[in-house]
């Protein structure tokens, strides 16, 4: 016990380091909005793009776009922080994935709602954000609450180039001092940070069901 | 006066020919009613009068100003966005679907186009929703959202929606094709008051008693064509043409 309350500190400043790159990411939420609606867009060499864009994000391994950001870049010369180079390979990774939740949300509805908001002089842009996006965000609220999730436990992956997050710092603890113990605590932290995400989302789904 | 003018409209989907000519005048006041066959673009037509499609050749004015005027080649040019744009709130539309806001309550509906469109003040479009719902019987509906209502209640918040814009003329697509015959009713019964207020209509319909009832004239059309015209007892009761006479007779004898 005296040994959980000694590293309890450490660990902390980890979970701390953990909050601020989930907290940073939640970024891509706003960013998967627009790069959705960019997705669908008439002008077709933008919704190339973004085809693009998505297919090249969400198909290699987020570790590896980790490594890009800071390793490649650094490689050819260009010197970023590695608090950057997370934030970048995070947000545009999680962005990838939700603008492809908000495309498909986007299109699950149904035409009629356009066509009734067309013919009452509604434009394009009040359309979109009094009629479709609120109804698209009662509807994608499932898979995004999936997406954070993953979030929380994807942090961990910085530890690659060597940011002391949650279980990085549980790691250098469980050597040095030859012990599991840290481990357990890590999961008791993460366990916590999902569980609270999930309540999160339950309440706004639980806010949203005045209609169906 | 007219409140629509449209002259020689063509419209393709593609290879297929939808509409091959077709000429519509409304009076102020009128209502007409469309009948004909699946498939023969009456929905097609009335979505081109408020351009939910474009067309390809042909002339449409509203209250007098063209929204879109053919070429010396025949082909189809529109005015102005904003042009356009004005025109079309000039017309109330009714769909099959309803295609009510679920998110939106049922004042909401009605209050959402008068304050982002004509940026009336919340107070006055809620005056003015609450006045419509009484009118279409469902004032205690208010803070109601649309799943909770049956669907004829639901088309009755639609028909008071379009209202709600003080449109010169109302289009409506078989706004009863979707409802159980025992809520058609009281649908009919708020298009039929609408038209003793002489509200201008045109109603493409399956509801030959509507027709003969309440409109004052009444359009046969078919393959993309209108084939036949005139008062209602005229084209129902002694129609001319022969494929008016069997189309009615199948309609009729379905019932
Ligand atoms: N967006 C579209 N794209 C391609 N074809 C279409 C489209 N809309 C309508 N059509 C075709 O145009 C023809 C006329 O359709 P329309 O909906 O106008 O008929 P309708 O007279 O309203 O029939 P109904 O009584 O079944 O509603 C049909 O063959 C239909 O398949
Ligand atoms: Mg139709």
């Amino acid at each position: 016990m005296d040994y959980v309350v000694s590293i309890l500190p450490q660990m902390f400043l980890g979970w701390l380091v953990t909050m601020q790159i989930f907290a940073v990411t939640l970024l891509s939420l706003p960013l998967g909005v627009i790069l959705g609606i960019a997705r669908l867009s008439k002008f077709k060499p933008l919704a190339w793009f973004m085809e693009c864009y998505v297919w090249i994000f969400r198909g290699t391994p987020l570790l590896l776009q980790l490594l890009f950001w800071y390793f490649g870049l650094m490689a050819v010369g260009v010197r970023i922080e590695r608090e950057t180079a997370v934030y970048m390979a995070f947000i545009l990774n999680y962005a990838a994935y939700l603008a492809e939740i908000f495309r498909s949300g986007i299109q699950s509805i149904d035409r009629g709602q356009y066509e009734a908001a067309d013919v009452l002089g509604l434009s394009r842009r009040q359309t979109m954000t009094q009629i479709i996006l609120p109804q698209v965000f009662k509807r994608v609220l499932p898979p995004i609450g999936n997406e954070v999730i993953n979030l929380v436990k994807d942090t961990a992956l910085v530890y690659i180039i060597a940011i002391s997050e949650l279980s990085r710092v549980a790691r250098i603890r469980a050597v040095t001092d030859d012990t599991l113990v840290p481990f357990a605590i890590a999961a008791v932290f993460y366990l916590l940070m999902t569980a609270i995400v999930q309540r999160f989302f339950k309440w706004v789904e639980a806010r949203l069901d005045y209609y169906h | 006066m007219y409140v629509l003018q449209a002259n020689d409209i063509y419209k393709s989907f593609g290879q297929l020919k939808v509409l091959k000519g077709v000429s519509l005048e409304v009076k102020k006041g009128e209502v007409i009613a469309i009948i004909g066959p699946s498939g023969s673009g009456k929905s097609t037509l009335l979505r081109c009068l408020n351009r939910l499609e474009t067309i390809d050749r042909g002339t449409i004015t509203i209250t007098g100003e063209y929204m879109v005027k053919s070429e010396k080649d025949g082909r189809a040019v529109y005015s102005s966005e904003k042009d356009i744009t004005r025109l079309r709130r000039k017309m109330g539309m009714v769909f099959q679907n309803f295609n009510l806001f679920p998110h939106k309550s049922v004042l909401e509906n009605l209050m959402i186009a008068p304050m982002l469109v004509n940026q009336v003040s919340a107070d006055q479009a809620e005056e003015t929703a609450r006045n419509l719902l009484d009118k279409v019987g469902l004032a205690q509906k208010a803070n109601n959202y649309p799943f909770e209502l049956s669907g004829g209640q639901q088309q009755r918040v639609a028909i008071a929606r379009a209202l709600a814009m003080n449109p010169d003329i109302m289009c409506f697509d078989e706004p009863t094709s979707a409802l159980d015959p025992e809520l058609t009713g009281e649908v009919l019964r708020v298009m039929r008051d609408l038209a003793l207020e002489h509200m201008t209509m045109i109603v493409v319909t399956h509801e030959i008693g509507f027709a003969r009832e309440v409109a004052n004239r009444v359009i046969f059309m078919d393959e993309g064509l209108i084939v036949e015209q005139g008062t209602a007892s005229e084209v129902l009761l002694n129609p001319q043409q022969e494929r008016t006479q069997s189309f009615l007779s199948t309609v009729l004898m379905a019932r």
